[in-house]
């Protein structure tokens, strides 16, 4: 749950969100490029998803087992329900709602990772 | 055409949605993971996030929507959401003992930047500057 998966995740994001944040400066809506970029992270979300729960499965440590599977399922979401979102926003405004998502997608997966490693708390 | 006043879930409109969605769901995870599994550690504060929860949903679909009542109800949500804040921001500080595990606006929402603080003025500051642009349908 840790490593260089959920790291190459967490950067792929920030790099994304710094991708949005210059659309959103120089007030521009995103692009064919970035959608096809988004759908990528969506693709290492939805594997990190069941590499999530197949190690869930295969582990008996306690930990907050519930909270672990609602923040995966939560992190593959917030990507497609965002761009469901924009979908026909036409202005800069849709690079804001992908800066917001493409900065909180990060915080998600470190707690995921505090969730699997930690006691409940 | 002209974008003077543009309707309530356009615009800036559309990022603040995302925002208060993100909130619904944070809360609404955080106080159904603790309802179901630790209600007796803290039942104030659980419940206080709950309420916080619902009061989020209703305020992300009414943001959402954008028509007249729902911009009534927005208003409505985010009020109870800014009085809350506040109160249970005072109250958290002042009888910690109440608080022994964090609500979302628990200290002025601190545990999230404050974002729990600001989020109704800018929602109600937002809702004051379409007040013009609200959908004639």
């Amino acid at each position: 749950m840790t490593g260089p998966y959920a790291t190459t995740i967490i950067v792929v994001s920030l790099l994304l969100a710094g991708w949005a944040g210059v659309l959103l400066l120089v007030n521009r809506p995103p692009g064919r490029v970035l959608w096809l970029a988004l759908g990528l992270l969506e693709v290492l979300m939805l594997g990190f998803l069941v590499g999530g729960v197949v190690q869930m499965l295969g582990s008996d440590r306690d930990f907050a087992r519930l909270e672990f599977v609602l923040y995966l399922l939560g992190c593959a979401a917030i990507v497609p329900v965002a761009a469901w979102w924009v979908r026909d926003e036409a202005s800069r405004a849709a690079a804001g709602v992908l800066l917001v998502v493409l900065l909180v997608l990060p915080v998600m997966v470190v707690r995921v990772q505090q969730v699997w490693a930690g006691p409940v708390g | 055409m002209a974008e003077s006043t543009p309707a309530v879930n356009r615009g800036f409109g559309r990022v603040l949605v995302v925002i208060y969605g993100i909130f619904a769901l944070a809360a609404t995870a955080r106080s159904a993971v603790q309802i179901a599994t630790r209600f007796d550690e803290a039942p104030v504060a659980y419940l206080l996030s709950a309420l916080a929860a619902v009061i989020y949903i209703v305020a992300t679909v009414a943001l959402a929507r954008g028509d007249r009542t729902s911009r009534r109800v927005a208003t409505i949500a985010i009020t109870i959401e800014l009085v809350g804040v506040l109160v249970v921001g005072v109250a958290s500080l002042a009888f910690p003992a109440e608080f022994p595990r964090a609500s979302v606006w628990s200290a002025f929402g601190r545990g999230y930047l404050f974002i729990p603080l600001v989020l109704p003025l800018v929602g109600l500051w937002w809702l004051r500057r379409t007040s013009a642009g609200a959908p004639a349908q």
